[in-house]
């Protein structure tokens, strides 16, 4: 980055230029873009300053956001063109004295960056264990029978960036897909063919079409891609 | 029956829940997304009580209870590992019998074992630790825990509206009677009228209630928590010692999360993470897995505690994390508000029924609270 750095207090800062899509129905519609500029220290994330601007400069400022620390999955949206978390993406990492934020792509908009994840759930059934055997640690034992949570979060960026899922809107989409496949390690044997059938239906891993960004989006390595291959070989 | 008006998207939907199968017509309004103030923002254990024994009993047990009752009703999002308390250096290990004592009189099942024993748990503990006691601690994910009561009470009836501001209480001579609030989706003002209102605003109740121009005891209390990337332990860790900074390492997915700092603040809307802050967790946390020492940051944040201010303490470890329930009738004289303070995630279903109890004698209803056998949806159904 160029801009030189300002100091305040003990802390440099980098103003840093918030360009956000708007949209609020029937008051900011069509969606237009709209500037906020941010004094960013090393630290900041692209959340943290998403609730300074809600704080200091606009309290009606729509974004979702929960946890801090990618675990509960709200705060992906659109980075300078990239699906990320905005809790872990620290500002001058990204190397850009301007940060266009849009909310996720292939969901119904509520206003500003917030989505409605209903459709990321459709393919998804509520009951599927979210727990699963935790790996065992480093330095020797095993899990111990130990459970851990599931590595996805549920945070739709796989969804978003997914090229067939934006070209057919009927299908399951990756975070599906790998939840189908992580059901089936879980599930019996009756189960375990139920869902691989609806896996193989003409809406699920036959519309992939193998892009990875998937992959490559996702904050917590769940690699969706991979689970649609190992599908692809079990069908 | 009557209509409630709950403030705030953190405990609120517990109390949405309770009312809402007490029959009760509820409506509840958060300025942000759900969860995103305190409830949602923490490091994520499931209290065994443990963590207080040593200076409130009363917490200890509740959080226990809570614990049993919350593996029962909403068993998704905990990991049911349970926890450590580890005597690092000889002031520790005085307080090792006080604490397996205070425990039995909590009723909380703790016991020691063998160093050897937990090093085989905890392969990446500090070696040196001098005594580890084994207690039902869990970790979760705050907001899958959370997010279930909202699921069941908006399929109660409840109406659960996210990104809805209050700015103004409606005041019908000395009683309240609804809210006015900003739908931030929309941008438009509107005025909820409401039999009763509910202000439970975590750290902000205290903006809440000047709204009807009374004050409530609430202390924003902050802290600071780091994760770092890798799951170091199965179990939760803790420093065998009176509540105080760095004491506490909750594993969750493949992340370690390392807590926490506290200092009083009048701002609950603090988003900084001060550096010495960060850094003094990592120097304690290492004192119980070395291994955090070296590893960076992968996620740094605060959140804001709402203590209920009842004795004099100015020290944020030793203020009370119980919760009390305040009806401004007989406080201030001002009808139709009730206000929450205190408390914590853990025992979000119990603020939830003793406020809903309050609300049952304010109004004159004789219904039962019925949570703590009913088991919530899964937090998906929250999308309907």
């Amino acid at each position: 980055m160029e801009e030189k750095e300002k100091q305040i207090g003990q802390t440099p800062t980098r103003r840093i230029d918030f360009k956000i899509s708007r949209f609020k129905p029937g008051l900011i519609d069509p969606p237009r873009f709209q500037t906020y500029s941010v004094e960013v220290n090393a630290a900041m994330t692209v959340l943290d300053c998403l609730e300074q601007i809600r704080l200091t400069l606009d309290p009606g400022l729509v974004y979702r956001h929960s946890c801090h620390h990618s675990a509960c999955g709200t705060c992906a949206c659109i980075v300078n063109g990239s699906e990320r978390l905005a809790c872990l993406t620290r500002v001058w990492d990204l190397e850009s004295r301007t940060v266009i934020l849009e909310p996720l792509r292939g969901f119904a908009r509520i206003a500003d960056l917030a989505v409605d994840m209903t459709g990321f759930y459709r393919d998804i059934q509520a009951e599927w264990e979210v727990l699963r055997p935790a790996e065992p640690l480093a330095g020797g034992g095993d899990g111990g029978g130990a459970l851990r949570l599931e590595n996805c979060i549920e945070c739709g960026a796989c969804v978003s960036v997914c090229p067939a899922a934006a070209a057919q809107p009927g299908f399951m989409g990756p975070a599906a897909l790998a939840a189908v496949h992580n059901q089936m390690q879980k599930a019996h044997a009756d189960e375990r063919a139920a869902l691989l059938a609806r896996a193989a239906a003409p809406d699920g891993a036959p519309m992939c079409e193998r892009a990875l960004a998937c992959s490559r989006v996702c904050p917590t390595g769940v690699y969706p891609a991979r689970h649609i291959a190992d599908l692809r070989r079990l069908m | 029956m009557e209509h409630v008006l709950i403030i705030g998207g953190g405990v609120g939907g517990a109390l949405a829940h309770d009312l809402a199968l007490r029959g009760f017509r509820v409506t509840l309004v958060e300025k942000g997304e759900l969860l995103s103030g305190t409830t949602g923002r923490h490091h994520g254990l499931l209290h065994s009580g443990a963590r207080y024994v040593l200076h409130d009993t009363a917490a200890a047990r509740e959080c226990w209870e809570e614990n049993q009752i919350l593996r029962r009703i909403a068993p998704q999002a905990i990991e049911p590992n349970g926890g450590l308390f580890v005597a690092v250096d000889e002031e520790d290990l005085s307080f090792r019998e006080r604490f397996l004592s205070s425990c039995r009189d909590a009723d909380i099942p703790a016991r020691e074992i063998p160093v050897a024993q937990a090093l085989a748990l905890v392969p990446a503990l500090n070696p040196e630790v001098k005594a580890a006691l084994r207690v039902p601690d869990a970790a979760m994910d705050a907001w899958r825990l959370a997010l279930p009561f909202f699921a069941t009470a908006r399929a109660n009836g409840a109406v659960i509206r996210p990104y809805c501001e209050v700015t103004a209480l409606v005041l019908k001579g000395n009683t309240v009677a609804g809210a006015r609030i900003v739908d931030h989706r929309t941008g438009r003002s509107e005025e909820i009228g409401a039999d009763l209102v509910v202000n439970a605003g975590g750290p902000w109740a205290g903006r809440i209630a000047a709204l009807a121009g009374v004050q409530v005891p609430v202390q924003p209390a902050p802290g600071v928590m780091v994760s770092v990337a890798g799951r170091l332990s199965q179990m939760v860790v803790n420093r065998l010692h009176p509540a105080g900074e760095g004491d506490i390492i909750v594993p969750q997915r493949r992340l370690s999360i390392l807590g926490t700092t506290a200092w009083l603040a009048d701002d609950p809307d603090r988003v900084t993470a001060p550096t010495e802050h960060v850094r003094r967790l990592f120097d304690l946390c290492a004192q119980l897995l070395p291994a955090v020492r070296t590893m960076p940051p992968h996620a740094v944040w605060s959140a804001s505690r709402p203590l209920l201010l009842s004795g004099q303490s100015r020290d944020p470890f030793a203020i009370s994390r119980t919760f009390d329930c305040f009806d401004h009738a007989r406080r201030d004289r001002v009808e139709g508000l009730v206000t929450l303070i205190g408390g914590k995630a853990t025992t979000l279903r119990a603020m939830a029924e003793k406020s809903a109890d309050l609300i049952c004698r304010k109004t004159g209803r004789d219904s039962v609270c019925r949570t703590r056998e009913t088991v919530l949806l899964p937090y998906r159904r929250y999308w309907p």
